[in-house]
């Protein structure tokens, strides 16, 4: 069982961090970013394919990664983004162009293979890779039944202060300030002075940012590289958190991101495999019912 | 006069009986001159599958270039397509009906997935137009691929082998080696072939005196596989046995031996590529699989084979490669000996359908044969993952 906690509370971790980013978008632009997915793949593959292919250090290739990340945010931005905000297009239309982009992300990351367009970024096509043995520390505690992995309980400190700084600077920031000003009312806000695209292109940046280091540590930590890990394993759990959470609530997404993790983990030990999935989404829908707002849906006009 | 009339006709009806029998024979090497042989591979070149898919390929390719630069089937051109099916269902079905009905293909070669195969084959079979599946493991391959009607098809045919002669096969001869008494069942319920798996394990294990103490059922979209092994574990079983693709069964033997788990392996076909055995590295040492082919075998068939895969793509072939390959080797074998006219397709498919049944050659699998049902009558490899990224041999099993 203690084995059991540990498992919920790792991927619990990865959960909240990847909603967080989700989150962060929602709350300032009132769209579901559902490219995110696709950076989160996109920050693990550059990170693999920097050590593996291009013989670079682990720890730049983390920070190149997160780059590679947060530059695609600024192009979600510009490209899915920003043109429709101009004409003024329903948010459907947004919703439509980020999947857009992210079909287009992932089918290029798949089509990468040796001596193919893509081979500087990607060649191991849709195969599931690992970072080799030795590429960082990895020690192995046993304590009592449990055993604790460095790749993954350094998953926890990480998550958490992240997510307590990203607190502090929307709070007590003046970009954070900013950044609120534009969730609570766009044109207010400019009116006030503040560059309203400059806002939510740093929004992008900061919430795929977010997303590609938590597709690093989801790497690193899971052995599990491949074009489909953001579509396949976090895409609708990420959507599962920030409703449980509150959509736009950033202590939400925390919040809800360890809770799912407990609640598949639990429905696993107790109900048994087939209920799992079943138990996860049962537990959205009863939010849903109960208190469509989320956990932290009293603050739904004070968002992000 | 009359009777002198008679045996004239009746000689004249003996040699032009023995020249048809000639070109029947296919002995004369250029009856074909100048025709093609269409042929459409639907294959997983993109989405899940496509870690098999173009593997697949790349045998196909081969055996095609070798043939036509040594002239051909009887002088006939070997003209052979790929069609990625995006390893969807629905698509691989549109591709195949495009196949035989707009391009006319004599025969068709795939899909790479067990879960295509299931609407492809039905298809073919309804348009009289033979198929050979290279890849595809799961239950109601062949001969039922109507499942449940269970009336045999006749132009399906697969040269990979089922699962439900691999399976049974691998625990067989781990039972034999070592006598274990419990195992755990990991199966990817969200697939046919991992969980028609999943389903053989749990009809074979009782014949050996292991109890299979818990089925663990999971999804291959799970994100962290950890719960799933952290049950089995704990239940510290003799053997795990691991039905499922792609990258998972690694995943599993990384997480159980990173638990302290230092029981033994078994699975199916999911383990017999290099992608498999490299992602599991030192974790998967010793897991084993029964498998179609093995990359170390020296006869004849095998080696040539191997060394012009090397030579034409710079890396070694896998099993999928190896049976990509032999499925042309069938087909131009049956087309060969099945007398073609090149002017009636629905004939020439029907003939050609004839002549696979009676298909008798050596192949990089070993020698190969249909059985009466369409499926494949081969040797079984047993090999064990090298820790290293290959495989050793660890038993022969010839065909009964």
């Amino acid at each position: 069982m203690d084995q059991q906690i540990l498992n919920a509370i790792f991927i619990g971790s990865i959960y909240a961090l990847f909603a967080v980013g989700y989150t962060l978008v929602f709350g300032v632009l009132d769209i579901l970013n559902l490219a995110h997915s696709a950076v989160f793949m996109l920050g693990a593959a550059v990170t693999y394919s920097l050590v593996v292919n291009h013989g670079q250090p682990f720890w730049i290739a983390c920070i190149l990664g997160v780059a590679a990340s947060a530059l695609m945010g600024l192009v979600i931005e510009h490209v899915c983004l920003r043109p429709l905000r101009r004409r003024r297009a329903p948010p459907i239309a947004a919703l439509i162009s980020t999947i857009g982009l992210a079909l287009i992300i992932v089918a290029a990351i798949e089509q990468g293979q040796p001596g193919s367009f893509f081979a500087w970024l990607w060649v191991d096509g849709a195969n599931s890779v690992a970072f080799p043995a030795g590429t960082f520390p990895n020690p192995i505690w046993h304590v009592g039944d449990m055993t604790l992995e460095a790749s993954k309980v350094a998953i926890i400190p990480i998550s958490i202060a992240l997510m307590l700084v990203l607190g502090y600077v929307i709070r007590y920031t003046q970009v954070g300030r900013g950044l609120r000003a534009v969730a609570e009312n766009p044109r207010a806000a400019q009116l006030m002075g503040i560059d309203v695209d400059r806002m939510i292109s740093l929004t992008l940046v900061i919430s795929s940012a977010l997303g590609g280091l938590a597709g690093i540590l989801f790497g690193v930590a899971l052995g599990d590289i491949s074009p489909y890990i953001g579509r396949d394993n976090v895409e609708v759990r990420g959507l599962a958190v920030i409703v449980l959470g509150g959509m736009g609530s950033i202590p939400g997404a925390v919040i809800g991101g360890y809770l799912l993790g407990m609640i598949e983990v639990f429905a696993l030990v107790v109900l048994g495999s087939n209920a799992r999935g079943g138990v996860a989404f049962a537990a959205l829908f009863l939010m849903l019912v109960l208190r469509p707002q989320g956990l932290f849906g009293a603050q739904l006009r004070e968002r992000i | 006069m009359k009777r002198f009339n008679v045996v004239c006709w009746l000689v004249a009806a003996l040699l032009v009986a023995a020249c048809g029998s000639t070109s029947g024979g296919g002995s004369t090497g250029n009856s074909y001159s100048g025709k093609t042989i269409k042929l459409g591979a639907i294959l997983s070149i993109t989405g899940a599958g496509s870690v098999y898919g173009p593997q697949s390929w790349n045998g196909m390719a081969l055996a095609v270039k070798q043939i036509n630069s040594s002239g051909g089937v009887n002088g006939a051109q070997i003209a052979l397509t790929k069609n990625d099916d995006a390893s969807d269902k629905a698509q691989s079905a549109q591709v195949a009906q495009t196949l035989i009905q707009q391009e006319q293909d004599m025969a068709l070669l795939g899909p790479t997935l067990s879960n295509s195969a299931v609407a492809v084959h039905p298809l073919a079979e309804s348009l009289k137009t033979p198929i050979l599946a290279v890849s595809t493991t799961g239950i109601n391959i062949v001969p039922d691929c109507n499942f449940p009607s269970s009336t045999p098809c006749k132009y399906v045919f697969r040269d990979s082998l089922g699962e439900e002669t691999a399976i049974p096969d691998n625990i067989k001869s781990y039972a034999a080696d070592s006598h274990p008494k419990t195992g755990v069942l990991l199966v990817a319920q969200d697939d046919k072939f991992s969980s028609d798996g999943g389903t053989i394990v749990q009809n074979t294990v009782g014949q050996y005196n292991i109890q299979l103490l818990k089925t663990i059922k999971f999804n291959k979209a799970e994100a962290d596989l950890s719960p799933y092994v952290t049950q089995a574990v704990q239940l510290k079983p003799d053997v795990i046995f691991i039905t499922s693709l792609g990258g998972i069964p690694a995943k599993i033997m990384t997480i159980a031996r990173t638990q302290g788990w230092t029981g033994q392996f078994l699975g199916g076909n999911g383990f017999n590529t290099a992608t498999v055995s490299k992602q599991a590295g030192a974790d998967g040492t010793g897991a084993r699989s029964a498998s179609a082919w093995y990359l170390g075998n020296t006869f004849a068939s095998n080696a040539d084979f191997v060394s012009a895969y090397k030579a034409e793509y710079n890396s070694d072939p896998d099993q999928f490669g190896a049976q990509g390959y032999t499925a042309i080797k069938i087909l131009a074998d049956a087309a060969k000996r099945a007398n073609l006219t090149f002017t009636d397709l629905a004939g020439d498919r029907d003939k050609l359908r004839a002549a696979m049944e009676t298909v008798n050659i050596q192949t990089p699998l070993g020698p190969f044969q249909f059985t009466s049902n369409h499926d494949v009558k081969q040797t079984v490899w047993v090999i064990a993952m090298d820790g290293q990224g290959g495989f050793k041999l660890v038993h022969q099993i010839n065909a009964s």
